[in-house]
């Protein structure tokens, strides 16, 4: 009976050919490490905020007189209100946690490199979105740092030359932050989610073109590759329940962690809370917004800081594979920058002292300096590491990849 | 290596300077028991209630919390059990006495203040008499609530150890009230972790039993 059902659906839709080219045939490098969980992670992630999402918008009310209260009444009323919600709240950490720790693997083992660049952009613009979700979001409870975040970051659009006031306007739909802030912003946060998912399916278009990248930074030959499921499937799984218990730790025993003091008491316009402070994961880049003295200075800074990652492909000149893993000034530049980050956040989340100004200031000048010098550093460091000779386990690898890469300049069966 | 050191003992320093000025708050160890949170309840009804709503508790709320359901009637007297615990003062007469400040609901306050039951416990037990003896409040100076306590002029250490006591059970309360499903939450969260660990665990044995087929072959690197 199924399999009458599945060659019924066969004569009319590509489903068993489907499942074998992306599934069961699909091949994927057999080293990977399980720092190639998060992007699946990511995707769960996803679902889990779409579906909480829709149920939490059943209840609440996008109104700036009753959008504080009517959080209450999930949280106090609705049959599990409270679990939706900090599902969705602590969802929202967890989606940057991933996404951060998916990002900081593909630049540690270069994955953005050829012929990965498209792959590398898609989940450029996939951050942008989850960025632009994440703040709006954030505006919906309507608590005092909800709303002032809104104002301060909305405010920042005032540097477009010549237009700045009329485009400020224009976002809040109002003069201040007020109710058709919160109408619009809830609007867009129920759409975005559906371009993110069409998003996502882009980026995946073009993983299943190029595959997953791997430790070794070569592609494999075809017998080091093994197919996606079952053996990434279970992979998966088994990382997705070790995620789900540091998730369920957060949402079930210390779930206001993400959840500022200042955001349990309703927005009030005529009353500035002693410092404003955005969500952890806007912090270094809100560093860098404070580390420049002049306000359109301070955007263009902000906007490069979170672009730079797309140039990448381009600033990275070494081909050497394998990313940080073999390339010893790269690494140390990788660690820096993991540094240099936390260094920025924790800044980012201070008041403004003269301390931290300077610290904020070096912080954020060597986060630039460091992917400005790349490409030196890079070339540098490859004609250093062949002059040296490479390591034999290298040398091998390379051959490898060149033995793979020679038969196909002769015919065009690719 | 020295990298990491050095930028921690830099984050050390800082966070040192920049905490200094803020007040420290009393961290001792504060109830949570029902027993705490009942006593707490009757001194927030009888006497914060007259002043300071509850706009977010209902007086069925308190019946499914334990109280007794003739105390809540008394407290409530012709109001409905689904009606909010709203302050006896008006706000209007409330702007009178306080200059101009309606005293803030207090469902959530114990989740509205950096540092949570902890601000509360420091800042209701803060008051000190000053050179002109006026009283101020230590952790909140701006305030406009008078020392209700008492505790700036109790000079007994005996009757000051049973202000603080009670002031505790306050705090025990309005913490269950700015999340009623607390208890509910935690006693769920040991099922559901115990639930994945388990399901972990299992994933993981089947992870490696499908893994064992390839686990021969040698390393790439």
């Amino acid at each position: 009976m199924l399999k009458q059902t599945i060659h019924w659906i066969d004569r009319r839709f590509p489903l068993t050919s489907f499942v074998k080219h992306e599934l069961t045939e699909y091949p994927t490098p057999r080293n990977l490490s399980y720092w190639w969980n998060f992007g699946f992670l990511a995707g769960f992630v996803l679902v889990l905020q779409l579906a909480t999402g829709i149920f939490l918008a059943m209840h609440y009310k996008a109104d700036a007189a009753m959008a504080f209260d009517s959080i209450q009444h999930i949280m106090r009323d609705v049959n599990y209100g409270w679990l939706l919600r900090y599902l969705h709240s602590t969802g929202a950490s967890a989606f940057f946690v991933v996404v951060y720790i998916h990002m900081a693997r593909t630049l540690y083992y270069g994955s953005y490199r050829k012929p990965r660049e498209l792959l590398w952009w898609t989940g450029q613009a996939l951050l942008l979105l989850l960025m632009a979700i994440s703040f709006m979001g954030y505006l919906l409870p309507w608590g005092q740092m909800s709303y002032w975040g809104a104002a301060v970051i909305t405010n920042l659009f005032r540097a477009t030359p010549f237009i700045g006031e009329q485009v400020v306007v224009w976002l809040r739909g109002d003069y201040g932050v007020g109710d058709a802030t919160l109408t619009r912003f809830f609007a867009l946060h129920y759409l975005f989610p559906f371009i993110i998912s069409a998003a996502v399916v882009i980026h995946l278009i073009a993983l299943h073109k190029v595959k997953s990248s791997n430790p070794s930074g070569i592609n494999l030959a075809a017998k080091d590759n093994i197919p996606f499921h079952p053996y990434f499937t279970i992979k998966d799984m088994f990382g997705l329940g070790v995620y789900l218990i540091v998730f369920c730790f957060f949402v079930f025993f210390i779930p206001n962690t993400f959840i500022e003091a200042a955001n349990n008491v309703p927005a009030n316009p005529m009353q500035t809370p002693p410092h404003i402070v955005p969500e952890w994961y806007f912090l270094p880049f809100y560093a860098i917004l404070r580390a420049v003295p002049d306000l359109l200075g301070g955007v263009v800074a902000i906007a490069l800081s979170v672009m730079i990652f797309a140039a990448m492909p381009f600033m990275d000149r070494s081909h050497i594979p394998g990313g940080a893993h073999y390339r010893p000034y790269y690494r140390i530049m990788f660690y820096g920058f993991m540094i240099d980050i936390l260094v920025l956040g924790y800044v980012g989340a201070q008041p403004v002292t003269d301390a931290t100004v300077i610290v904020g200031r070096v912080a954020s000048f060597l986060y630039f300096a460091l992917f400005l010098s790349l490409p030196f550093v890079s070339k540098a460091e490859e004609r250093m590491m062949r002059k040296r000779g490479l390591p034999p386990h290298l040398q091998t690898l390379l051959d490898a990849q060149h033995r793979q890469h020679q038969p196909r300049k002769g015919g065009k069966h690719a | 290596m020295r990298n990491t050191l050095l930028s921690a003992l830099l984050l050390a320093l800082l966070s040192g300077t920049a905490g200094a000025e803020e007040t420290k708050l009393d961290m001792s160890s504060l109830p949570d028991d029902l027993a705490a949170r009942l006593r707490g309840m009757d001194t927030v009804v009888t006497n914060c209630n007259g002043c300071h709503s509850l706009k977010y508790i209902k007086y069925r709320d308190l019946v499914k919390l334990g109280a007794a359901p003739a105390k809540v009637d008394g407290w409530r007297g012709d109001k409905p059990l689904d009606a909010p615990l709203s302050a006896q003062l008006s706000e209007n007469d409330a702007r009178e006495s306080f200059g101009g400040v309606v005293p803030p609901d207090l469902s959530l306050m114990a989740a509205a203040r950096e540092g949570g039951a902890h601000y509360l416990y420091s800042y209701l037990t803060g008051y000190r008499t000053d050179a002109k003896g006026g009283t101020v409040n230590t952790v909140f100076p701006e305030t406009r609530m008078p020392d209700v306590l008492g505790i700036a002029a109790e000079t007994d250490m005996q009757k000051r150890a049973e202000i603080a006591e009670h002031t505790k059970e306050v705090t025990a309360f309005l913490t269950w009230a700015a999340d009623p499903h607390a208890d509910e939450r935690r006693r769920l969260g040991k099922y559901v972790i115990g639930y994945l660990a388990v399901l972990t665990m299992l994933l993981y044995v089947w992870k490696r039993r499908i893994w064992r087929r390839i686990d021969s072959q040698p390393p790439i690197e």
